[in-house]
């Protein structure tokens, strides 16, 4: 399988603390990818590394088949490679409906005067349908995104992933604020998904991460300290180690 | 699918009420006018009429930048005053140099072209003890470089501002402080006598029209009032179709939620550029048809307070909805030229006579304070509510 992202020896440091040191990982293409770590752990920052919003010090980044560096490019240009995130507390326009955050998700032309002059085609009006339908939000396909459930937040992030149809999905803590059923159809949701994309998950939930099925790597002090199955890395003592405390 | 297009209905109906309103009020003054009516309406009232409605299209602006995209700038009235000084120039140029060449028509020999120059820069410059007409004046004589100049000098500065602070992502209150300097820096260099706008004695006698001679006041504030309703309408309908865009969208996401919109992938700061130049424009020509009906435009007018006067009748009449903002202009600037306009007689308490005056600004300062406390969206807020109680 090709490599899809490949992280190589980053740097970061915020006022002398080094949240991640020295940090590898490669994605292949259409791979489900689950990253587990204690808090502090370097998680998220690693996810905003790949997103743009926090540059490292020192590194590279490089994607897809041309090896393009992301560490040139900002947070508009990364998504428009498909690089698409969902951020770890639900992130929306509170203030619009569930039908215009999937409008605004779609994958259409960014530029200020196409959206002036956007009308909308009886396509693009089915796809949003039919994501409302996937995420199970067609009831409220009409209500504003802010009136929402904590879980029902989640899955219109989710949904607004999926109308962005991005190569790479970055998901941090999707099963938060969900209910047993919820995540199990989240876990069927993301596996499906990773039949056409890549998707690195962050989880804290070991029995979300379980039924996942993935190859798993582990953050600890930003670096990697172990990668393999769950069972593999759960039997490394690093791990356990972290985990249970020295 | 059908919210949506009632959706879409309800936001038309705001524009047609508008129009509705604006053309009835215009049709019944000019019915009424000294100049092709009644004459019941002074030529006074039209005037400050037709400024009110200049001040509306410079508050739709306002409440598109700030109501629906979030940028709370107080330099929009500088927009506004730019566009002044711009068809103001053409005003004066003409003017001085049909006078000129009027007086001097007795003359044996008729004056050179560098004579009648020279005369020019006299009579317009001699305030400020100088002759020469400065650089800035080249294009004065054209009127259609000086129409092009109302769209293109606020625009340009506006695009020069608004790039350099959005690309470093200059947000919030600082912003709001950075547009604040510009404002100031701008009506402090007009202030200086060799910024070639004659200093603070600003430019005078734009109320005359050059090769309209023959028509009187009375007749030009009828034709001022029509054209800045008409413009005013057009800029609703502009604004309107903007808002309810998927770009209104994008703009009010910005306003909602910045990082959102950013990791969707829009580049925010285009967004934003776009509109605050957009906005730019809008004031630009408003202030362009404002002034020749107050006919005098000076650096005060660009200062400071009259951009946070223009946040305040935005934040009154409603922000984030296109008619509170023309209810919130027409309604705070008309009463303030009442309240200060010494028409209305000082309440004498013995001890202590009660200004209107001076109390004025209170009062509005304080319904800036409630509106903000107990109206958040303001008189716009206010008549949504009681649509929605009887439509229930």
């Amino acid at each position: 399988m090709s490599v899809l992202l490949e992280v190589n020896g980053i740097n970061v440091t915020f006022d002398g603390f080094k949240a991640i040191n020295n940090l590898s990982l490669s994605i292949s293409n259409n791979e489900l990818r689950a990253i587990i770590g204690p808090n502090g752990a370097g998680k998220t920052t690693f996810m905003d590394i790949v997103t743009g919003k926090t540059k490292p010090d020192s590194g590279t980044i490089l994607w897809g088949q041309k090896n393009s560096s992301l560490l040139r490019m900002n947070e508009a240009q990364i998504v428009e490679l498909g690089i698409s995130r969902k951020f770890q507390k639900p992130t929306l326009i509170e203030t619009q409906t569930v039908f215009e955050n999937l409008l605004l998700s779609l994958k259409k032309s960014r530029n200020p005067i196409a959206t002036l002059f956007y009308k909308m085609s009886p396509d693009d009006e089915k796809e949003i349908t039919n994501i409302a339908v996937e995420v199970n939000l067609i009831e409220n396909i009409g209500s504003l995104a802010g009136q929402l459930s904590h879980g029902q937040k989640q899955w219109l992030e989710i949904g607004m992933l999926l109308a962005q149809k991005p190569n790479l999905l970055l998901i941090d803590e999707p099963a938060a604020g969900m209910t047993y059923p919820e995540r199990k159809k989240t876990v069927n949701l993301l596996k499906k998904l990773s039949k056409n994309q890549s998707i690195i998950v962050v989880e804290h939930d070991m029995e979300f991460i379980k039924s996942l099925e993935c190859r798993v790597t582990v953050l600890h002090e930003g670096t990697v300290i172990a990668e393999g199955s769950l069972d593999y890395v759960s039997q490394n003592k690093k791990v356990i180690d972290v985990y249970l405390g020295r | 699918m059908k919210s949506i297009f009632l959706n879409y209905l309800n936001s038309m109906s705001s524009f047609f009420w508008i129009t509705a309103i604006i053309m009835i009020i215009t049709i019944s003054i000019v019915v009424f006018s000294e100049a092709y009516g009644l004459n019941f309406v002074s030529t006074s009232f039209v005037k400050i009429l037709g400024k009110t409605l200049c001040l509306c299209i410079v508050a739709l602006a306002m409440d598109l930048v700030w109501g629906y995209c979030g940028i709370l700038s107080l330099g929009h009235f500088a927009f506004f005053g730019l566009g002044g000084y711009m068809i103001g120039m053409w005003l004066m140029f003409e003017r001085t140099k049909s006078i000129v060449i009027e007086s001097t028509q007795n003359n044996i020999l008729p004056l050179t072209h560098n004579e009648i120059n020279e005369a020019i820069g006299t009579q317009i410059f001699g305030v400020v003890g100088g002759a020469e007409i400065p650089m800035i004046w080249i294009f004065a004589d054209t009127l259609s470089i000086h129409l092009l100049l109302v769209l293109f000098v606020p625009g340009i500065l506006a695009f020069i501002f608004g790039w350099l602070a959005f690309r470093s992502r200059v947000n919030g209150v600082y912003l709001s402080i950075l547009t604040q300097a510009m404002t100031l820096g701008l009506s402090l260099y007009l202030f200086q006598n060799d910024s070639g706008l004659r200093g603070n004695n600003g430019l005078s006698g734009l109320q005359n029209i050059p090769n309209f001679d023959n028509i009187t006041q009375a007749e030009l504030s009828i034709w001022f009032l029509i054209a800045s309703s008409l413009t005013l309408v057009v800029t609703y309908f502009i604004c309107n179709l903007v808002v309810k865009s998927k770009l209104g969208n994008v703009i009010k996401g910005i306003r909602d939620n910045e990082t959102r919109i950013r990791f969707l992938g829009y580049k925010v700061e285009s967004y934003k550029l776009f509109v605050f130049v957009i906005t730019a424009i809008i004031s630009g020509i408003a202030g362009a048809l404002y002034y020749p009906q107050a006919g005098i435009i000076n650096p005060a007018e660009l200062a400071p307070i009259a951009s946070i006067y223009l946040a305040v009748w935005v934040a009154i009449g409603g922000r984030g909805s296109l008619y509170g903002a023309v209810i919130g202009a027409a309604f705070v600037s008309l009463s303030s030229s009442y309240f200060t306009g010494g028409q209305i007689p000082n309440i004498d308490f013995g001890v202590f006579t009660f200004k209107w005056v001076d109390w004025w600004v209170v009062i509005l300062g304080l319904s800036f304070v409630i509106t903000t406390l107990y109206a958040p969206k303001g008189i716009g807020g206010l008549v949504e509510i009681m649509f929605r109680k009887k439509q229930l």
